[in-house]
């Protein structure tokens, strides 16, 4: 067996020794193994590093010799959170134990409902033991449940017809499922289109046991043509990244659709969503619609539009949707994923990995009562949720405007897209790097563009559903003083660039 | 399939395990699988069976695929993966997933999923004694894990936390290990990974410690959810060393392992090309249900260090021993001979009978394959909540010393005895056990035919009268006709059982089995499976030999 990775040229790929690996890995913040697991196609060879994705010899970089070649590329991928994760968890910020501690913008969870739903999870009717729910399931999950989840899909997605319980898989989380998707979808090698900037954390779920790779969709800032918003996916763009990847013989096998999209907050119209699909049929392609902060659009302003809210789908058999309650519930800890597709071929190949991500039985049972409780839920629980949230997001973007620092003003999600462009020198992703470092030794971490392979640098993401009291400890009024610090520890502050205003951001310096 | 050596006939292993016709590693695309075991007596390997027989009992199995054309077809819903129309949504690879991964032991249960026993409302489904499940102790766990203790939240735990499992569980676990499993100083929760069930510690282990097609040694019988455990995400394939039933003058017992085994096996596979990485043990064994005495667990650990194999030592069933044998640890060998390359395995489904609640741990002191490991982990968490309400399951050692295991292990013997009891009185062998939730029962003497093929008849028998048990090709067992069963259910389900048997071999077999070797011979000339090859050639005094040796060890 030979593994599939990707080096751009000849002396690159004999010169491929673990020092070079740990390199590329210590780029951190986002650039990990890129090389081994994206395809940059359809850029210039001047500005991809590797994009010869050749058949190197195992034994070329095995380093250590308790690990197979697979083991040790694991080893050595660094996923596009990891560098800054750990820098938080050696150093959490927590205000009696560690008040200077890092504050953690990066890690996309909602923070602001445990009151809500540790007192939903702890009512009586949770803790149930049953011997079922501690014997071997369904590895599909317990059928109460998936029954639940389809009514409740049904209802929240706006479903034209009930969808079906035998359609529904359930597992222990969405990673696990874009793991075992893109295994049973796509064969070692092949790939996957998804438009940048996106999630980076699909990268290593598709990657690490399925050995499937990303092709991207660039989108950037600009507003052109059909693009009238920045950083528009349109179809064309699509059309292009297959077309780039078909002629360099890559096979293409799916499409991903983040919606609400991670990390700009944008939510797809019902036109867009139908024109994704109908470009993914006459490909041939599936299409894997990641939804899970579908019930994260807190202003009414905004409408969601579940593919499985549509009339008719152009090619069911090729749609698959996953959800999951960690972000919409503010449960990340409690792992749970579901898959929606009518295609039973894939459900079963799909439950065939199911034994490697399995829910608790104990748990089955608490995210089926969570799930039946209608009236908590839009009563209680969604009201409140989408009120703090809102509120988070206005006194998070409320600072940035102070700060004069442009922003994708978006709904969804618990993030803002933010435009650091103007502290840059020259625009170059090391200096995003830089800055991305600069803002952790200041004890703030946030995301940088690169870690969602934006194609701009200077982009970065920040969570904002935290609780506000922590926000209002001082830390936003602290972030000028972070981003000026930061910067003048760099580089003098005349030689940053000066970005004209784009049309559609919101910009108010 | 076939490696060089395997005589051109198909062969038990793999291949039923993995349902048929879908041979290639899934991650691979290029590995065929290919048998290790074999049964040519190399190595100073020494059978009593005459090469004829052995022959004949290793090779003559019927793939799947045919017994689904027969029998099977119309009970089992089809296990090929596609339908002609969609075949073309999954990948090569995901039909190979669809089609390959499930084992004679999931079939059986999906037949009882779809009708399963209830003493009120099914009276006549499907008895499951097949599935290995503690069902004896519900009443504790369920009391211990709804008090007021466990009914708690805190923020962190509905949070994203370390992928290698929260620190504080780590740690209630590796105080846990270091007392129950006996190690000689404390264990270190660094070295601790928790994944969602032993499942996923297989995956991972067999990911990072082996590339697509590598092999790995197991003895058989073995737990046949090995193959599609280590195969589905892994792609890699057991080598067998097969052990039979025949007790020499070096062995003590039936399906006895040495390393001399060991060592044919590892050669045997080399010849074939394949690249062995790992030796799986299971310890107490499954489904033999016996304890690797600690002199014969260092002799395989010291094998596999001089042939740089890892070692993966799946204690699942660690604390169900029921008897007076002293069980071995891995973790309580002073010096390990290759620390490093040592890896144990032990989750909370067996011990604890909580198979619902998915937590497996993985103790390994390399930090490389740690890290490794933890990579893929992600793919395998477990709930925070269940991580908390297992740290205070741990900690109470006052409840687990003096009212649970004290319970448990009596509830076992009890229910172990009723079982071999009413075994025996139908005139079944049974193979002396220590622990687990089964035995190993000898149903040779009611085979038409010392034949895979009869094995499979009888199953379908046994089914026919709604009893499930697992039979030995679940197992990859090389001899036919053995049948593994759970005892750790209700004894009024015990008794049914007994009862189902007991009726089925009643009407079923055509005369009384009273003289065995008359009736094997009976059984023998009768048979007009034309697969099962040299059977007839095989000296009967032979197997007469073979029975009157099992006298010695079984439960009468």
């Amino acid at each position: 067996m030979v593994f599939f990775f990707n080096i751009q040229d000849v002396p690159d790929r004999f010169d491929f020794t673990l020092p070079v690996l740990s390199d590329i890995a210590g780029m951190g913040g986002g650039a990990g193994l890129q090389e081994a697991r994206a395809m940059h196609v359809g850029r210039p060879l001047s500005e991809r590093r590797t994009d010869m994705y050749s058949f190197c010899n195992p034994g070329e970089f095995q380093s250590s010799p308790f690990l197979s070649t697979r083991g040790n590329i694991a080893n050595l991928f660094r996923g596009s959170t990891e560098e800054g994760y750990k820098a938080y968890h050696a150093d959490k910020y927590d205000e009696d134990k560690n008040p200077n501690g890092i504050i953690n913008f990066g890690t996309s969870e909602n923070k602001l409902c445990f009151d809500l739903m540790s007192k939903r999870l702890t009512q009586s009717d949770m803790n149930l033991m049953e011997p079922p729910l501690l014997q071997y399931p369904d590895w599909k999950g317990h059928m109460f449940l998936r029954e639940e989840v389809a009514r409740f899909l049904t209802y929240y997605c706006k479903a034209p017809a009930p969808l079906k319980a035998e359609n529904v898989i359930v597992l222990n989380g969405c990673g696990s499922l874009f793991s075992a998707l893109a295994t049973v979808l796509c064969d070692p090698g092949e790939a996957v289109l998804i438009a940048t900037p996106f999630y980076g954390g699909i990268t290593q779920s598709l990657f690490l046991y399925g050995n499937v790779k990303l092709v991207y969709a660039y989108l950037d800032s600009k507003i052109t043509g059909t693009s009238t918003r920045p950083f528009q996916l349109t179809v064309d763009k699509l059309e292009k990244a297959l077309q780039d990847a078909r002629s360099e013989s890559v096979g293409v096998k799916a499409l991903i659709l983040l919606n609400p999209q991670n990390p700009l907050g944008d939510i797809y119209s019902l036109s867009e969503l139908r024109d994704y699909l109908e470009f993914a049929k006459r490909h041939e392609l599936h299409v894997i619609v990641d939804e899970i902060y579908m019930l994260s659009v807190f202003d009414e302003s905004a409408t969601f539009h579940s593919v499985l809210g549509m009339d008719r789908l152009p090619d069911p058999q090729r749609t698959h949707v996953m959800w999951g309650i960690s972000k919409d519930f503010a449960v990340s800890g409690i792992r749970f994923g579901t898959l929606y597709t009518e295609n039973q071929d894939v459900a079963n190949a799909v439950a065939s990995l199911c034994y490697f991500h399995g829910v608790c039985g104990p748990v089955q049972h608490k995210v089926a009562q969570l799930l039946r409780d209608r009236d908590w839920i839009n009563q209680v629980y969604l009201r409140a949720n989408h009120a703090r949230l809102k509120a988070a997001h206005t006194y998070v973007t409320d600072e940035l405007k102070t700060l004069g620092v442009p922003f994708l003003n978006r709904n969804a999600g618990f993030f803002v897209w933010i435009d650091f462009r103007k502290y840059l020198r020259t625009g170059t992703f090391e200096e995003e790097m830089l800055l991305w470092r600069r803002f952790l030794d200041n004890k703030v971490l946030l995301s940088c563009g690169k870690a969602f392979e934006c194609s701009e640098p200077g982009w970065f993401r920040i969570i904002f559903a935290d609780k506000t009291h922590r926000l209002q400890l001082g830390v936003w009024h602290f972030l000028p003083f972070y981003i000026t610090q930061s910067c003048l520890q760099l580089w003098p502050p005349h030689s940053l660039l000066k970005l004209p205003s784009i049309p559609g951001l919101l910009c108010f310096s | 399939m076939q490696g060089p050596a395997a005589s051109g006939k198909p062969k038990a292993g793999q291949e039923t395990a993995r349902g048929g016709p879908h041979l290639r590693a899934p991650w691979a695309g290029a590995a065929t699988l290919r048998t290790g075991g074999g049964s040519s007596g190399r190595g100073g390997v020494s059978l009593s069976a005459s090469r004829p027989e052995r022959r004949r009992l290793c090779y003559s199995l019927h793939p799947l695929s045919r017994l689904r054309q027969g029998r099977g077809g119309r009970r089992m819903s089809s296990g090929s993966a596609c339908s002609e129309g969609r075949a073309a949504a999954l990948s090569a690879r995901g039909s190979r997933i669809a089609g390959g991964a499930r084992g004679l032991l999931d079939k059986g249960f999906d037949l009882y999923i779809a009708d399963p026993f209830d003493r009120d409302r099914n009276p006549r489904g499907i008895l499951n004694l097949g599935t290995s499940e503690n069902k004896l102790c519900y009443d504790l766990i369920q009391e211990r894990l709804t008090r007021p203790d466990m009914n708690y939240l805190q923020p962190h735990l509905l949070q994203y936390s370390d992928t290698q499992g929260i620190e504080s569980f780590r740690e209630e676990i590796a105080k846990f290990l270091t007392e129950y499993a006996k190690a000689p100083k404390a264990l270190n929760p660094e070295h601790i990974v928790i994944m969602s069930g032993c499942c996923a510690v297989f995956a991972t282990l067999s990911t990072v410690l082996c590339d697509p097609g590598d092999g790995y040694l197991i003895p058989t019988p073995y737990y046949g959810g090995i193959n599609s455990k280590t195969w589905l995400y892994g792609g890699i394939q057991p080598v067998h060393v097969p052990l039979f039933s025949e007790v020499t003058d070096e062995e003590s017992h039936p399906f006895q392992l040495t390393v001399e085994k060991l060592e044919a096996a590892l050669q045997r596979a080399k010849e074939q090309g394949i690249r062995v990485r790992a030796l799986i043990l299971i310890n107490p064994h499954n489904p033999l249900g016996d304890i690797y005495p600690a002199q014969l667990l260092k002799e395989c650990l010291e094998f596999a260090h001089r042939y740089q194999l890892h070692v993966i030592i799946d204690e699942i069933y660690m604390l169900s021993v029921y008897d007076d044998t002293t069980f071995t640890s891995v973790l309580s060998l002073d010096c390990l001979p290759d620390p490093e390359r040592t890896h144990f395995m032990w989750g909370f489904s067996k011990d604890f009978g909580m198979c619902g609640i998915r937590v497996g741990v993985l103790y390994t002191r390399s930090h490389e394959i740690r890290k490794a490991v933890n990579k893929l982990a992600v793919f395998h968490g477990c709930p925070g909540p269940v991580q908390y309400v297992l740290t205070q399951f741990l900690s109470d050692r006052d409840w687990l010393d003096n009212v649970y295991f004290p319970t448990n292990k009596k509830r076992l013997r009890e229910a172990q005895n009723i079982l071999v009891d009413g075994l025996v009185k139908i005139g079944i062998p049974v193979l002396k056990s220590s622990g687990g939730l089964y035995v190993w029962a000898d149903f040779r003497k009611f085979l038409k035919s010392q034949t895979f093929e009869a094995e499979m008849e009888l199953w379908w028998k046994f089914l026919d009268e709604k009893l499930l048990i697992s039979p030995g090709k679940a197992f990859c067992c090389y001899e036919p006709g053995w049948f593994r069963m759970v005892f750790s259910d209700s004894v009024d389900k015990i008794y049914l059982g007994i009862q189902r048997l007991e009726q089925m071999l009643q009407t079923k077999t055509a005369k009384p089995v009273a003289n065995k070797t008359s009736a094997v011979e009976d059984e023998l000339s009768n048979s007009e499976d034309e697969t099962s090859v040299n059977h007839s050639n095989t000296p009967l005094d032979e197997i007469s030999e073979a029975y009157s040796d099992m006298k010695k060890i079984v439960v009468y």
